[in-house]
C-alpha cells in the first residue's frame, strides 16, 4: 500500500515541479520582457507558461524536454499578447500610447532609456523573421540551437540571420 | 562617402561588425580618410549597440518571490482540476448507477406482467361477454348470418339448394 502511495506521489506534478521552474524561471522571464518590454507583462506571461507547463508536467519532466516546451510557449503566449496590443492600440486611438518601460522599471539612466526605447522601436521594424530571431537570441542563456528549436529553424539560419539584424541595426541606430 | 568609396559600403559595415578586413579593404583604408573616418562611426555604433542590445532582454529580472507565486497558482489549480474531475467521475457513477436500476427495474417489471394470472384471466373473459341491455334493441336480423365466417368458396347467404329446385 505505502509503495502504491509512494508511486502515485512521484507522479504527481508537484513533485520535480518547482525545480524545473528555479531552472527555468530567469530565461521564461526573459523572453517574455524581450518581446512585450515591461516587467508586469513579461511576469504575467511568464506564469501562464509555466501554468500550462505544469498541466502537461507529466510528459515534460526531462529537464531538456521541460526548457524546450515552455522556451516555445513563453514566446508565442508573448507574441500574442503584443498582437493584441498592437489590436487595441488601432482601435483606441493614437493618444492613447503603450505604458513605456522607462515608467514600469523606473530607475535607468535618462539617455540610455532614451536609446533603448529608440533601438525597440528599430527592432519593431525589422521585418519579422530576423525580429523573432534576434529578440530570442538576446536571452541570457539561449544559444543558437536553443532560438532554432524554438523557432523550427537550424543553428546556422539563426546565426546568419542575427548577423543580418545587427547589420541593419547598425545601419539606422545613428 | 566619395563615390570611388560606394564599392566598400558594405565591407565596412562587415568590419564594424566582425572585426574581419579584406587586404584589399585594409589597403583602401590606409588611403582613405572618408572610409576610416566611417569606419571609426560604425564601430562606435556596434559598441553601443552592444551594450544595449542586451538590455532588451536583460533589462528586468523576475521578482524575488516569483516562484513561490507560479507554485501557489499551479497548486491552486491543480486542485480546481481534481475537483472537476472529481466532479465529473461522481456524475458519470451516478448517471451508470441510474441507468442500472432503470434496466433492472424495467427487466423486473416485464417478468411479472408477462404472466396473466387466472383472476385477472376470469375477470377479463368476463368483461368480454358483457353486453349491454340496450344490444338487444340494436340486433339486426343480419347479424345471425354474419357471425360465422363462410369457407372457402361459400357465401355468406347460405341458401339451401333444394329449396331452388322445389320452386
Amino acid at each position: 500500500m505505502s509503495t502504491l502511495i509512494a508511486r502515485a506521489e512521484a507522479h504527481s506534478p508537484a513533485v520535480g515541479f518547482g525545480e524545473r521552474l528555479a531552472e527555468n524561471q530567469r530565461r521564461v522571464f526573459q523572453i517574455a520582457y524581450s518581446v512585450l518590454g515591461n516587467s508586469a507583462d513579461a511576469e504575467d506571461v511568464a506564469q501562464e507558461a509555466f501554468l500550462r507547463a505544469y498541466q502537461k508536467f507529466d510528459s515534460l519532466r526531462e529537464a531538456e524536454k521541460f526548457r524546450a516546451w515552455v522556451n516555445r510557449i513563453v514566446f508565442r503566449l508573448a507574441l500574442n499578447r503584443k498582437r493584441g496590443y498592437r489590436r487595441r492600440l488601432e482601435r483606441d486611438t493614437a493618444w492613447q500610447s503603450m505604458e513605456s518601460p522607462a515608467m514600469v522599471d523606473g530607475a535607468k539612466e535618462a539617455e540610455q532609456q532614451v536609446m533603448l526605447d529608440r533601438l525597440r522601436k528599430e527592432i519593431e521594424r525589422l521585418p519579422a523573421k530576423l525580429r523573432s530571431v534576434l529578440l530570442l537570441s538576446l536571452v541570457e542563456e539561449m544559444d543558437a540551437a536553443d532560438v532554432g528549436v524554438v523557432l523550427g529553424i537550424p543553428a546556422g539560419t539563426v546565426r546568419s540571420r542575427v548577423h543580418t539584424a545587427r547589420k541593419l541595426l547598425l545601419e539606422v541606430m545613428q | 562617402m566619395k563615390n570611388a568609396c560606394e564599392r566598400w559600403k558594405d565591407q565596412l559595415r562587415e568590419t564594424a561588425l566582425t572585426g574581419a578586413r579584406t587586404p584589399q579593404f585594409a589597403e583602401h583604408l590606409q588611403t582613405c580618410a572618408n572610409c576610416s573616418a566611417e569606419l571609426r562611426d560604425l564601430e562606435a555604433r556596434r559598441a553601443r549597440l552592444d551594450t544595449l542590445l542586451p538590455l532588451v532582454a536583460q533589462g528586468a529580472e523576475p521578482p524575488a518571490d516569483f516562484r513561490a507565486r507560479v507554485l501557489a497558482a499551479a497548486e491552486a489549480a491543480g486542485k480546481r482540476r481534481r475537483v472537476r474531475r472529481w466532479q465529473a467521475w461522481t456524475l458519470a457513477g451516478a448517471a451508470a448507477t441510474a441507468a442500472i436500476v432503470l434496466v433492472v427495474g424495467a427487466v423486473l417489471h416485464r417478468g411479472t406482467t408477462g404472466k396473466i394470472q387466472p383472476e385477472g384471466l376470469a375477470a377479463a373473459q368476463k368483461l368480454a361477454e358483457w353486453r349491454a341491455p340496450s344490444d338487444s334493441l340494436l340486433a339486426t336480423p343480419g347479424q345471425e348470418i354474419l357471425r360465422t365466417t363462410p369457407k372457402l368458396g361459400e357465401s355468406y347467404l347460405n341458401v339451401p339448394m333444394k329449396a331452388v329446385e322445389e320452386e
